[in-house]
């Protein structure tokens, strides 16, 4: 490979060598209320989840401390989860509670468990390296309505990403163009907020009518107006105010990821859509599934360009790029022990982009692009495309 | 400790200069807060807060009192009106340098 003195260099850097403190979504509750064990991967390792006789649900490090089998692959007798190598039976607490063929149970019988809530009907658990207690005053924003019925039931995808760091999927928080050039919406206004714990993304855009699928679905007529909130490191809500020809929909759209290793993590994404006045529940359902395909392309879009980069510490940034790098320095504070967050990390920061020069832009190149297919159209005796 | 460890020296200088590079302070015309602010062009603004200037903005303390609502504060409107001014009385360069 040759270089060039002047040329820049790209600071890859070193991935992080421990995972983000704080609440972790670990999926809808519910899922996990079947009386049988379920596996989580997260954090370089595997959790085990199940609920006990009292409708608690419990999370237990994987393997047995005995002799390291899968607790995921055993039975739940009772309260505990029992072992499927030699039945050690462990308890929601982490202590372990019976060893059948044991005459008594060793003093040190006692595995990394991890303490639970549930909030917007999601499972969550908090981590941290430090061992500190859970911190219930930072978790996230609890949806109002939701109990009361007002939203349709959840549509909820789970997907793996494999060969990306987790902080892929934080940058778009600020990465106002790429909504154009990869998700084929439009944005207008785009502005960010960072304040504690939470980061937030304010951003109006209608889809491309140049191109199909994904936030293009809708062309102009589609008008998004969207707030996304990350309540720590991994959990976001995102309202989208959709006005679809006069057609108002309210969506929240969950967006929350566990990483599983340095370089992959577990993405979900849950919808749930306001029952309008006068809808009927199948009617809501329906519009609840074109927008869970209609995001769900997104991430697929998302995944590609994630599949094919490389990780970069030192972007290089233009004037129309929202602050990549200060989000990264609010991202930062769960990764450093909690002694160690300094004020930049959490201090409130505002930032509005210019979206002018590149409205302007690509104001032409959509006109351009449509007035092309409509040649391409007219050539091939195909009647022109509405 | 960092989470992406950079492996060049120059990353930090970037980092100096995306995050503090050609931050004014301006103070609101109608509390106390003093915060630092970078104009890259007419639409584009950058706005730093403290601890200290956070707890003094008079708009963000009502609008913590009212019941109900999300508790994200998207802006202070007299914050904004405040840096309006102190463009329109040249204490604010509008202007970005090579992307920063």
């Amino acid at each position: 490979m040759s270089t060039t003195t002047d040329a820049r260099a790209l600071d890859q850097g070193i991935p992080p060598a421990r995972y983000a403190r704080g609440w972790h979504c670990l999926g809808l509750a519910e899922s996990f209320r079947d009386g049988k064990p379920h596996a989580i991967r997260a954090f370089g390792g595997k959790l085990v989840v199940w609920q006990d006789s009292k409708g608690e649900l419990n999370v237990l490090d994987g393997y047995c401390r005995h002799m390291g089998g899968d607790l995921t692959q055993g039975e739940v007798k009772g309260d505990e989860i029992a072992c499927p190598f030699h039945d050690w039976r462990w308890g929601g607490d982490g202590k372990c509670k019976a060893i059948p063929y044991a005459r008594r149970i060793p003093l040190r019988a006692k595995t990394q468990r991890y303490e639970t809530a549930i909030r917007n009907d999601a499972l969550f658990l908090w981590y941290d390296p430090e061992g500190s207690p859970a911190d219930h005053d930072i978790l996230p924003y609890e949806l109002p309505g939701l109990a009361e019925g007002e939203y349709s039931d959840w549509s909820w995808n789970v997907t793996e990403i494999e060969g990306s760091n987790c902080r892929e999927l934080i940058d778009n928080v600020v990465d106002m163009a790429h909504f154009y050039y990869v998700h084929f919406s439009f944005p207008t206004s785009f502005r960010n907020v960072f304040e504690g714990h939470v980061a937030t993304q304010f951003m109006e855009s209608t889809g491309r009518p140049d191109k199909a699928g994904g936030y293009a679905s809708g062309g102009t007529d589609l008008f998004l107006k969207s707030e996304a909130t990350y309540y720590g490191p991994s959990y976001m809500i995102n309202w989208l105010w959709v006005d679809y020809k006069g057609f108002k929909t309210e969506v929240i759209l969950i967006n929350t990821h566990i990483a599983t290793s340095p370089d992959s993590f577990t993405l979900q994404y849950g919808l749930i859509v306001k029952k309008p006045e006068g809808l009927d529940d199948d009617t809501v359902k329906i519009i609840a599934e074109k927008y869970t395909k209609m995001f769900g392309e997104g991430f697929l879009q998302d995944v590609h360009i994630w599949r094919n980069k490389v990780p970069v510490q030192n972007p290089l940034l233009c004037e129309e790029d929202g602050p990549v790098y200060q989000l990264r320095r609010w991202y930062e504070q769960f990764y450093v022990d909690q002694a160690e967050i300094k004020p930049e990390m959490v201090e409130r920061f505002e930032f509005e982009v210019d979206t002018t020069k590149a409205n302007e832009f690509w104001h032409e190149e959509v006109a351009e692009n449509l007035r092309k297919k409509a040649e391409e159209d007219a050539e091939a005796g195909r009647p022109v495309a509405h | 400790m960092v989470s992406f460890a950079p492996t060049s020296p120059d990353t930090a200088e970037d980092q100096r200069l995306y995050t503090e590079a050609r931050l004014v302070e301006v103070a609101c015309l109608d509390c106390l807060a003093t915060v630092r602010v970078k104009k890259n062009s007419e639409q584009h603004t950058s706005i730093q807060w403290d601890a200290e200037s956070l707890s003094q903005c008079a708009e963000f303390a009502r609008a913590a009192s009212q019941p109900g609502g999300r508790p994200v504060r998207a802006a202070c409107s007299r914050l904004r009106s405040s840096i309006d001014q102190a463009v329109r009385d040249g204490a604010i360069e509008v202007g970005a340098t090579d992307g920063y």
